[in-house]
């Protein structure tokens, strides 16, 4: 399970954005082909083979966090030091409580 | 945040939805299509007997056998939205009993790729062409005709008759011989 984990599949916000955008014109475009071709033979299993194609086409595209989609990471703000002593801000949670 | 789950999700959601709205404009394109076509039919033999029935009781009944001719072209009827046809010769006439009586006397699938020029020659009935009583001998209007449901891709199963029908009458006298 460490393994999977491991393996990175962020994307940046814009990445998603364009991983998104990307995949709907995919699929929009293999299916409308897809019903034109089996529109001029008349079989509409061509019109299914081809969407379903589409459907790979994307997923291989958009789906892993390829270079293209993580080319603009967000720049954060460097982590606060921790200057006081742990111990006596554990304790004044439990008050709070 | 979109995880690689959630892209896969929704790439999956898309391209369902795609399908069925091309599903949806397949069975709209082959909706007001006219699926009628002219069948001729011709009867060769006809006799009828008078036996017993026993799957239905020990009364005799009329039993009906006849041989056709059965000559169509259905090849236009297949379009993207027709999977198999199913054909079926149905047998209707009048008895002072019934005022409407229908046998299926044969039938046959013609699955999409298939011949579907059909051309037979004195072909037998596939089924037993019974009438509940006495009402086939000397029955002068017997009228044959063609029926098909057109199984399809997506969409409604339509019932159509075929145009073109033919009427023969039964012997006056009962076929005692065997045949």
């Amino acid at each position: 399970m460490d393994f999977f984990n491991s393996i990175p599949t962020h994307m940046d916000f814009e990445g998603q954005a364009r991983a998104e955008k990307l995949s709907r014109i995919i699929i929009t475009l293999f299916g409308a082909v897809g019903l034109i071709w089996g529109y001029i033979i008349q079989q509409f299993s061509q019109t299914v083979y081809i969407l379903g194609a589409g459907f790979v086409l994307a997923a291989l595209l958009t789906i892993p966090p390829w270079p293209l989609y993580r080319r603009k990471p967000l720049s954060w703000q460097p982590a606060p030091k921790v200057t006081e002593n742990p111990h006596k801000e554990t304790a004044k949670k439990g008050k709070k409580k | 945040m979109h995880s690689f789950l959630q892209r896969g999700n929704s790439i999956l959601a898309y391209a369902l939805s795609v399908l069925a709205c091309l599903t949806f404009i397949c069975f709209a394109s082959t909706l007001f299509l006219n699926y009628v076509t002219d069948a001729k039919m011709n009867t060769v033999k006809v006799v009828v007997k008078n036996v017993p029935d026993y799957s239905a009781s020990r009364e005799k009944n009329d039993l009906g056998f006849l041989t056709f001719d059965l000559q169509t072209n259905l090849t236009d009827l297949f379009n993207w939205n027709v999977k198999q046809l199913f054909l079926y010769l149905t047998a209707e006439y009048i008895t002072p009993s019934n005022e409407l009586n229908q046998v299926v006397l044969w039938d046959k699938i013609i699955l999409r790729g298939e011949n579907a020029v059909l051309d037979f020659k004195n072909m037998n009935t596939k089924y037993y062409f019974w009438d509940d009583g006495n009402g086939l001998k000397a029955n002068k209007n017997i009228t044959l005709t063609l029926s098909y449901n057109i199984i399809p891709n997506a969409g409604l199963l339509p019932n159509i008759f075929a145009s073109g029908s033919h009427s023969f009458k039964f012997p006056v006298e009962y076929t005692t011989t065997r045949m």
